[in-house]
């Protein structure tokens, strides 16, 4: 077995440790830095986010291998800017206004960030001000969280503000959350919506234009 | 052909005598109906105030009390009771989930309603308008949970000491939960005096028996919280620290079933169900856990709390899981619950038909009846009566079915929704034949 597929079989497994020694490891190999994260971590997020969606692994092992992913990009990361890795896009990412509830918006920024996204994590209870905020500052996506049917409503505030503040064109607005659906989405003009947080890198690639899960994951300038 | 019909004849039955049949699986003259019997079966404190005020039960500017201060859940009072058909009352410990009593009540204006809240309520906002809650009311050390500005109840606040692994020990997260005292045990007799003309069936929450119930596990009334408090991370143990996890529900079995023994030699069976538990095991999408999981670290402990009541008493065991549960439910009435709650018939796999015929004689759905994430706050009346029907004709028939929403009706509902739901219950509810489920 090569470094990076012990690389990607100790994040499947969720095994932080032994990720990161495989992550410097295979640095020291002088195996390219946007190729341990492309064949590496991104692969084996990929994997892990079927794993999720076929419903042969569960929140813990998900979150488990998610937490073993960035124990490894902390590693990485220094390497990836001195290579000029560019992200898959930047997605600034909350739980809306009045809701705190955050484990699912947790497990799609990790998923996000797994797939090479850039993530700004706005947290919970974010007024639309602050996604207007993180539009302007260049996020491509914002992408929303709301857990209550009591605060699911704020999503649409949000997709108003952007638009009032003259930032609709600019950035592509995402959505998920228990009560959100499809026919929601549609309904207060945001672009996606994600059913679950591994399906959330799908569509955050769909809204870029990227192929949906198999095309090239990151943009190496 | 629907079992139920529009009501006729004036019913004899007692309330109690009602949710017994149901959950002895038979028809009883009319299908029994919770609305605030427990912590998930009611209803937010503002639109029980838009209820009783669109019901005419009160002069406007009256009061709801805030009963359960974590959801913000109102009090269902007797004369709500009597006009909406309720068959359920709960009774419980003297603290509140915070940890300090429901009582020195106080007024209090907030979600644009008249409350009352306990005297040791913070009513005093944030400057960013958030309310913090402290627990056991004390001051003295970090807050436990916070309500946003704009929000209509509390969460938990993560309070979590760098993990130690080595110095990890259950005693710690196991430190939350004690045995009743004789002075809550006091408190239910009395309480259970209080409500018993009503002869409606009692649901008693002795308290400390939700094996990982997430909302819990930050300590909500622990002033300082030792052990796993991060969500995150108490999810994760669930693989990486099983036996930590294992070790924490040990100890707190132990806990509860001294609590369940003293509370049944204290109020015998006065009580029909006990309340169990309320872990969530689902999610929108499935469980949040593997079945494997569920049989290693939680099936054990819920066997043993069902055996001892089924053993020691004539009570019924309840459990509360939201979300899609539909892998797990085989191994969950393995257990031994006799009632499933909230039934989330939204979440995927949740299909009430599907439920009935594979459970549905060996669990009462408690709960099911309206989808509250859709129709309910924003369907129309009619799309709420169809529904309530359609609900009512599958999980109904031969008993087994205990009205109540799918969990507690939230804050924004329209009132206009909610009477419909209630006329609908009532329109609907009644059998017109008797006799066993077959």
């Amino acid at each position: 077995m090569s470094t990076i597929d012990e690389l990607r079989a100790a994040v499947v497994e969720g095994q932080a440790a032994l990720a990161v020694e495989r992550t410097q490891a295979a640095l020291d190999e002088g195996i390219p830095a946007d190729a341990l994260l492309q064949d590496g971590l991104m692969a084996a997020m990929r994997e892990v986010g079927s794993l999720f969606e076929e419903g042969e692994i569960f929140v813990p092992e998900m979150l488990v291998a998610a937490h073993a992913m960035r124990a490894s990009l902390e590693t990485l990361r220094p390497h990836l800017v001195k290579a000029e890795v560019h992200a898959t896009g930047k997605v600034a990412i909350g739980t809306v206004e009045g809701d705190l509830h955050d484990i699912g918006k947790n497990l799609a920024a990790m998923m996000l960030e797994g797939a090479g996204f850039e993530i700004e994590d706005l947290g919970t209870d974010v007024y639309p001000e602050r996604f207007v905020e993180a539009a302007r500052d260049g996020a491509d996506i914002v992408a929303m969280s709301a857990l209550l049917t009591t605060t699911m409503t704020n999503m649409e505030r949000v997709v108003h503000a952007i638009s009032d503040a003259g930032l609709r064109d600019k950035v592509r607005i995402l959505i998920g959350g228990a009560p959100i659906t499809q026919a929601y989405c549609d309904e207060i003009g945001a672009d996606g919506y994600a059913k679950t947080a591994a399906s959330a890198v799908r569509v955050a690639r769909g809204l870029l234009g990227l192929d949906a899960s198999d095309g090239p994951a990151a943009v190496v300038s | 052909m629907s079992p139920l019909a529009a009501p006729g004849t004036a019913s004899e039955m007692t309330s109690r005598q009602r949710v017994e049949l149901a959950l002895a699986h038979e028809e009883a003259d009319r299908l029994p109906l919770d609305l605030g019997g427990s912590a998930v079966t009611g209803m937010h404190c503002s639109t029980v105030y838009k209820l009783r005020q669109a019901l005419d039960l009160d002069p406007p500017g009256t009061p709801v009390k805030v009963t359960e201060p974590f959801q913000m859940l109102g009090e269902i009072k007797p004369d709500l009771m009597d006009v909406l058909g309720v068959d359920v009352v709960g009774v419980g410990r003297i603290a509140n989930m915070f940890g300090f009593p429901n009582a020195g009540w106080k007024e209090w204006r907030a979600f644009d309603v008249p409350l009352l809240v306990p005297g040791e309520f913070p009513t005093q906002r944030e400057p960013n308008g958030d309310l913090l809650m402290y627990p056991c009311a004390d001051r003295s050390v970090p807050a436990s949970a916070r309500m946003p500005a704009t929000g209509f109840y509390f969460d938990g606040i993560v309070r979590q000491e760098p993990i130690d692994e080595s110095k990890l020990d259950p005693a710690d997260n196991a430190a939350d939960f004690s045995v009743i005292s004789d002075a809550d045990l006091a408190h239910i007799a009395a309480e259970i005096e209080r409500v018993a003309p009503s002869r409606r069936a009692i649901i008693a929450d002795f308290g400390g028996m939700g094996f990982g119930d997430i909302a819990f596990v930050p300590g909500l009334a622990t002033r300082h919280p030792k052990g796993i408090r991060d969500l995150e991370q108490w999810y994760m143990s669930l693989v990486t620290r099983p036996q930590y996890v294992y070790e924490v529900f040990e100890r707190q079995l132990e806990i509860a079933l001294e609590t369940l023994k003293r509370a049944h030699a204290a109020v015998g069976d006065a009580i029909t169900v006990a309340f169990i538990t309320g872990a969530d095991f689902g999610t929108q999408e499935g469980p949040f856990i593997s079945p494997k999981v569920y049989r290693q670290l939680f099936k054990p402990f819920h066997v043993r709390i069902n055996d001892w009541v089924h053993t020691h008493t004539n009570w019924k065991t309840f459990i509360h899981s939201c979300g899609s549960i539909w892998r797990l439910l085989d191994d969950i009435v393995d257990a031994g619950f006799d009632c499933l709650n909230p039934v989330q018939a939204s979440a995927v796999d949740m299909d009430p038909a599907a439920l009935k015929e594979r459970y549905g004689d060996r669990i009462t759905f408690w709960g099911g009846g309206i989808d509250t994430q859709h129709t309910l706050p924003f369907g129309t009346p009619q799309e709420i009566r169809a529904m309530v029907r359609e609900r009512i004709e599958i999980l109904g028939v031969g008993g087994g079915f205990v009205f109540n929403p799918i969990h507690n009706v939230q804050a924004s509902v329209p009132v206009e929704n909610v009477l419909a739901l209630y006329d609908a219950v009532n329109e609907f509810r009644r059998y017109t034949r008797g006799g066993k489920s077959t």
